[in-house]
């Protein structure tokens, strides 16, 4: 008995010494990943995505939740310096609150890398967005195509249902959505937030406004989950798909999902694998602490620039416009299909 | 004061919170545009459903003597139950049952189980281990929640059966048949802690737990209960949730257990324990639908809506503390 407990412990030993053995060797470093909340599907998917492609780059990743609270975010940035990682990713809950714990990152050496949320305030070695601003111009130009297919011209009632109104990222889309919509005097937009993102609150403000705004010609909702409430309370009111056009920005599975069965005419896709693959890209130069060339890059697929901005050097990976034409596009996040190729590093 | 006089008093008092509903909806419907129409009321039962369902647990804890923080993260995990079996998109398996309705029962069943579950280890630690009920269901809150986002990967369910959404989607007098399921809840929970030893029981320990143990009460045995009802009561309340949102995502709910403690506060229920009545509590939550609609239609600026909300809540609490002080004044 006891020499079989002696070979077990042995063979169990030696395994975890082989393991940690080649698991030392594959590896090229550790880099955090900050994520702002696991409540969201973009956020989860940005995990698995980071994941995989930095794995393919030869890195380890680890990740900690802020649970959508800055504070919380600030106190992990801290812990994290200390532990010396190759390279923090942040995902910053707030966009601002955030600048000083970035600083004393890179102060400490260890490079900070923007993802999908761009902080302009400070510098970062290197930033990866689809751009929230952005986001909302697409939005918009969309508005104007299905204004103009309902109504002849640009001109009608449109249901702008945000997030949190204290989250930064639901602002930002808003002000590049309504930048653009400015230019029509004759659309009339009705602003209501979800509370905490919560699908529920989305569906109650579009019971409430189909009462007292009958004539809303399009629902845009500033997340897909929030889209899955509103059709459920388009339904409830004995609407039809297609009476009244439902549009949502970050295209998420449910999204594409309602797009397929006709309830959703439009998701503005964020190019989540492409954020994600931008990075794994650019890694090795991030952490070897070389320039990085502005210009052009193919990022799996998807033309993107690289520039250098006031904050750092910053790609930025087009958004792009799903409706049922394009829908199964396996490039979109949403379908859930990762490109086959793994990511090659920039030399 | 006469007696007929006094009388009168007191039932104000103790329907205060009716009367001020009343007060607020002639308000709203005399000065917001298109407030006054059936419609409007009618979503306001419907926006209340969920709400109102996961209040008459935490109420009936709260009656007791004790507090619940685990109803609003119970009522998501039931969902996402709901919605994981039952959806045919996202993370939804697609469940199919012969004949299709078992899916009602078999949905509902396997939400309350869950809840009651939750509130079965709730019960255990508070009553048998003596941890206190603020700590073990703020615990339970966190974790119920944690173990929503594992099972869902932090992903949704979509397109919940047919024969589960038909809940929502039907109506009857104007109603969908859900916020019946509501109303039927509140005339039965009503009905339980008002005429039933139980209900009696549960009453008096709230307000003397040593008393009522020495009156040779079940103390334990009745709480145990009590919290496993609480917990069936938040995942009924999540099962409609599902409904109303035709699946679930992993914040689904997040900011009800506030909302609900403010419905049972505004409802007259007492946080000391030993006093409160469920019928109040439901017209607490028709007073919060009422206002919050008020809020939609009126187009405020999103960023003062939470501001405007805390302050209807503490106006609402106030009179109930100046309603206290009149009774005081009156005994």
């Amino acid at each position: 008995m006891t020499g079989t407990f002696r070979i077990v412990t042995l063979a169990l030993a030696s395994s975890v010494a082989i393991a940690s053995a080649a698991f030392a060797q594959d590896t090229k470093g550790t880099v955090y990943y900050l994520v702002p909340t696991l409540l969201d599907e973009f956020q989860t998917g940005s995990i698995s995505a980071l994941e995989m492609f930095l794995g393919q780059v030869g890195y380890d990743m680890e990740t900690l939740n802020a649970d959508n609270k800055a504070d919380l975010q600030q106190t992990q940035m801290n812990d994290v310096i200390a532990l010396s990682p190759d390279a923090i990713i942040l995902a910053a809950v707030d966009f601002n609150a955030l600048a000083p714990a970035v600083e004393a990152a890179r102060a400490a050496g260890i490079p900070v890398i923007q993802f999908d949320r761009q902080i302009t305030s400070t510098m970062s070695d290197f930033t990866s967005v689809a751009g929230t601003i952005e986001i909302g111009q697409v939005a918009a130009g969309e508005v104007e195509r299905l204004l103009t297919e309902r109504n002849g011209a640009i001109e009608g009632t449109i249901l702008q249902i945000l997030g949190d109104p204290g989250d930064p990222y639901t602002l930002d889309i808003q002000k590049g959505f309504e930048e653009v919509m400015a230019a029509y005097p004759d659309v009339e937009i009705i602003t209501q937030p979800a509370m905490l993102w919560e699908a529920s609150n989305a569906g109650t403000i579009v019971s409430d406004q189909l009462l007292v705004n009958p004539e809303i010609d399009i629902i845009f909702s500033h997340a897909a989950h929030l889209s899955v409430a509103v059709v459920a309370a388009l339904e409830s009111a004995g609407r039809a798909p297609g009476d009244i056009y439902v549009m949502s920005s970050n295209g998420a599975p449910v999204g594409l999902d309602l797009i397929r069965q006709g309830w959703m005419q439009v998701e503005v896709e964020q190019p989540l694998y492409a954020q994600a693959a931008a990075v794994a890209m650019f890694m090795d130069r991030i952490v070897a602490g070389d320039d990085l060339v502005p210009g052009e890059y193919d990022v799996i697929g998807l033309n993107s620039v690289l520039t250098m901005e006031d904050w750092g050097p910053t790609i930025k990976i087009p958004g792009a416009a799903i409706t049922l034409e394009n829908v199964d596009n396996p490039a979109f996040w949403g379908n859930l299909s990762p490109p086959a190729d793994p990511i090659v590093s920039v030399e | 004061m006469t007696k007929g006089q006094r009388r009168t008093l007191e039932f104000v008092l103790d329907h205060l919170v009716w009367f001020m509903l009343i007060a607020v909806l002639a308000v709203f419907s005399a000065f917001i545009p298109n407030y006054f129409q059936p419609g409007i009321f009618a979503n306001i039962i419907e926006q209340s459903t969920v709400l109102g369902v996961m209040s008459i647990g935490l109420a009936m804890v709260i009656i007791a003597g004790h507090m619940d923080l685990s109803v609003e993260s119970v009522a998501a995990l039931s969902a996402m139950v709901t919605g994981i079996f039952f959806c045919s998109s996202g993370i939804g398996i697609d469940l199919q049952l012969t004949p299709s309705w078992l899916a009602v029962p078999v949905s509902l069943s396997l939400g309350l189980a869950v809840g009651a579950a939750v509130g079965l280890v709730n019960g255990f630690f508070i009553v048998k281990v003596k941890m206190s009920a603020f700590i073990v269901t703020l615990a339970s809150f966190i974790w119920v929640r944690g173990l929503v986002v594992a099972v869902s990967g932090g992903r949704s369910a979509q397109n919940l059966a047919d024969e589960i959404r038909w809940f929502a989607i039907q109506r009857v007098f104007g109603l969908p048949v859900s916020a019946y399921v509501a109303i039927l809840c509140f005339v039965v929970f009503s009905v339980m802690m008002a005429r039933t030893r139980f209900g009696r029981h549960l009453t008096m320990i709230g307000g003397n737990e040593v008393a009522a143990y020495r009156a040779g009460i079940k103390v334990q045995k009745v709480l145990i209960i009590t919290f496993m009802l609480s917990g069936m009561i938040a995942a009924l309340a999540g099962w409609l949730l599902a409904i109303r949102t035709s699946g679930a995502t992993a914040n689904l709910g997040t900011g009800m257990l506030f909302n609900a403690f403010a419905a049972v506060v505004i409802g007259g229920v007492s946080l000391k324990g030993g006093v409160g009545l469920l019928p109040g509590v439901y017209a607490g939550v028709l007073l919060l639908s009422s206002i919050n609609t008020a809020i939609t239609l009126m187009r405020l600026p999103p960023e003062y809506t939470q501001v405007i909300h805390g302050l209807l809540v503490l106006a609402a609490v106030l009179l109930d503390t100046f309603k206290q002080f009149v009774r005081r004044r009156l005994a």
